[in-house]
């Protein structure tokens, strides 16, 4: 079986090519921290533990080497290829995931805050985050990593179309 | 309605009695009591235990009476003032227009005293928690039900109101039959449980000269076993029955005006006021037992609305029947609801059965190691479990859009069917892992600013999911539907933005 077309269109952009600086830097950063804490595991379980713990030596370390492969020269390329963006005369809409996907759709009108957030690695590599909150909990649209100037043109283009459109946003 | 400006209004006098009994603002010195009387060293003695009976009593009645004395609340034309605090001086300010509903409940001794409380519940953005009520405790009823209207009318501009009272007809009204089902319902069945919990732990903390010599009964005997399982059956049942009546003794459900009025509750009477222009569908939810018996309970579901689901309800419990009848009325069903692929029954299947696989395959390779063989057994029963609760969860799954609402169903514990207008849905999510992807389903949560806050048509038809969305919710959602390819382009060389015309419902 091949894969099926997807269940809806895809939105029209591409993030800012410097996100995969900013997940492989992310990627480095949480490889290091399990490698500390592999390598603790190691130091501190003695080697004549009794029976699975021997085995777990093996695999605990094993394994933080396959996660680090994975973040750090897989899933920010897939995440790349992945990742789109989109903001439609009626709507903002985004697809994220790199193995389960994830298709939001929000209509301007209903647009209740729209926020620009910048982390500290993001600074590093330019980059923004558009947050759209609507009334839902469930329903807020993350545009992540765009560059800074583009992120905060969207979120000032948003925030002045919901002015215009919005009725009662619940 | 004209009114003296935002005076400060005083509670009743007579609450200083009804918190003194209830302890309720002495409650918190007690941790602080305890090690203090301890360390000053309790003779026995009777006189030891009046003085302390005094003692706590007088503490009780001037804390009390401070805090109502420090307490007054104003509403006024533009907001609701709260003052209060011993030492620090707290005031509230709560606009009309944020206040979402106002629930008058009467608790026992406040009905003695001829005492309400008022809850007003402040939309306080994002933060949740306990401090998105404004109380005014200790009213007279009349006063009471005074300040629910004028808040009410103060915030609802657009509630046509001619002279005094708008018409009130009977919305729903509970049959008392129908607590005959709360031993099918878990949140009845843990009301006895958690009584006999207390009761056992109430028990242990008593003195060993006052506990009863008791013997523990024979279990070895069948009769007494039987017995005692038998008995334990009855008041189990008793009690969720017993349980279930305080708490929706005489539900009443009532129209007046624009807001649908709920009042409930044996010893606690409880006022609860929703706007009907806030309600933007319904759930029916039923539980494992209550399929069995065909009986379900409805709740509205509200935009803005805290604690909806003890707030919401429409009818606590009763017949399916009963509850899609009431949910209709306010908000239409689509229709009959669309099976979901034979793929998605699959998918039930398989991930029903995967924790049973994973013990059993954990058991098969832990087990001759430690002699554990009861853990492939339990991993086989759990496969065996696996299969109908795979099938259950699988007829539970549906979707259906109608001209005016949309509907969606899922859930094998509790089955839950969501009715929703189409002008709720404030976005849309849709999900799709690489095993839904391989076999051509997708999961579509709709995002609605009431209720859960989203609710999901699990494992539908992937080819289904654009005309799905566009049917149940507004023409935005087109944007959804696959289209012709446009040119790629970015944001930076998009023409520039347009300002959509209207609405977007």
């Amino acid at each position: 079986m091949t894969a099926a077309p997807p269940p809806v269109r895809e939105p029209a952009w591409p993030l800012s090519r410097s996100a995969i600086g900013l997940w492989v830097t992310e990627g480095i950063i949480g490889s290091v921290f399990l490698g500390i804490a592999a390598t603790l595991f190691a130091v501190f379980v003695p080697s004549d533990a009794p029976a699975p713990w021997p085995l777990l030596r093996w695999l605990v370390p094993l394994a933080v080497v396959g996660y680090a492969v994975v973040v750090i020269g897989i899933r920010p390329w897939i995440r790349f290829r992945v990742h789109r963006w989109e903001v439609t005369g009626e709507a903002v809409y985004t697809l994220t995931g790199w193995l389960t996907r994830t298709w939001t759709l929000v209509p301007i009108s209903r647009i209740q805050t729209v926020d620009v957030t910048r982390g500290v690695l993001q600074q590093i590599f330019g980059l923004s985050t558009v947050a759209v909150m609507t009334a839902s909990s469930q329903g807020t649209v993350q545009v992540w990593h765009l560059e800074a100037d583009v992120a905060q043109r969207v979120a000032d283009d948003l925030a002045h179309r919901a002015e215009q459109v919005r009725d009662q946003a619940t | 309605m004209t009114r003296p400006p935002a005076a400060g209004r005083r509670t009743s006098p007579r609450i200083v009695l009804v918190h003194t009994a209830t302890f309720r603002q002495a409650r918190q010195f007690v941790p602080a009591l305890i090690p203090v009387l301890a360390a000053t060293g309790l003779g026995g003695g009777t006189t030891t235990v009046i003085a302390l009976a005094v003692g706590v009593t007088l503490l009780s009645l001037s804390t009390a009476a401070l805090s109502w004395w420090r307490f007054t609340y104003a509403d006024g034309p533009t907001s609701v003032v709260v003052t209060r605090g011993l030492l620090s001086r707290s005031v509230r300010t709560v606009p009309n227009d944020r206040i979402r509903g106002v629930e008058v409940e009467a608790p026992l001794l406040h009905r003695l005293f001829g005492l309400v409380r008022v809850r007003i519940d402040a939309a306080a953005g994002a933060v949740n928690g306990k401090d998105e009520e404004l109380v005014v405790d200790g009213v007279p009823r009349e006063e009471g039900d005074r300040l629910r209207t004028a808040v009410l009318t103060h915030r609802a501009t657009d509630t046509p109101r001619a002279d005094g009272e708008p018409e009130t007809a009977d919305f729903a009204r509970f049959d008392n039959r129908w607590l005959l089902y709360a031993p099918l319902v878990g949140s009845y069945l843990a009301v006895p449980l958690a009584a006999v919990g207390a009761l056992f732990r109430l028990a242990q903390e008593l003195p060993e000269s006052l506990r009863p010599q008791l013997d523990g009964p024979e279990l070895s005997d069948v009769h007494v076993l039987v017995l005692a399982v038998v008995a334990a059956l009855v008041l189990l049942t008793a009690g969720s029955v017993i349980g279930a009546a305080v708490v929706n003794w005489g539900f009443r459900l009532t129209r007046r005006g624009g807001s649908l009025i709920a009042t409930r509750g044996l010893v606690t009477r409880r006022h609860t006021e929703l706007e009907i222009d806030r309600i933007r569908g319904w759930a029916l939810s039923e539980g494992l037992g209550m399929r069995r018996v065909g009986a379900a309970r409805s709740t509205a579901l509200v935009t803005g609305l805290g604690d909806a689901a003890r707030r919401g309800q429409l009818l606590p419990l009763g017949p399916r029947a009963e509850g899609r009848a009431l949910g209709a009325r306010l908000v239409e069903e689509p229709g009959p609801l669309v099976t979901h692929p034979p793929a998605a029954r699959r998918r039930r299947i398989v991930r029903a059965l995967a924790a049973g696989l994973a013990v059993t395959t954990a058991g098969l390779i832990v087990g001759p190691l430690l002699g554990w063989w009861w853990v492939p057994a339990a991993g086989v029963a759990l496969i065996v479990l696996g299969v109908p609760v795979g099938l259950g969860r699988y007829a539970a799954l549906g979707h259906a859009a109608g001209p005016g609402s949309f509907s969606v169903r899922s859930g094998w514990l509790v089955r839950e069917q969501a009715v929703l207008q189409r002008r709720a849905v404030v976005g849309w999510q849709v999900r799709q892992s690489p095993f839904q992807r391989r076999a051509g389903l997708a999961t579509v949560v709709a995002c609605v600013g009431a209720g859960k806050g989203g609710y999901a048509a699990i494992d539908m038809a992937a080819a289904e999911v654009a005309r799905f969305t566009a049917a149940a919710s507004g023409g935005w959602a087109s944007d959804l539907a696959p289209r012709r390819r446009s040119a790629p382009g970015s944001f930076r060389n998009r023409p520039v933005a347009r300002p959509s015309p209207g609405p977007g419902t």
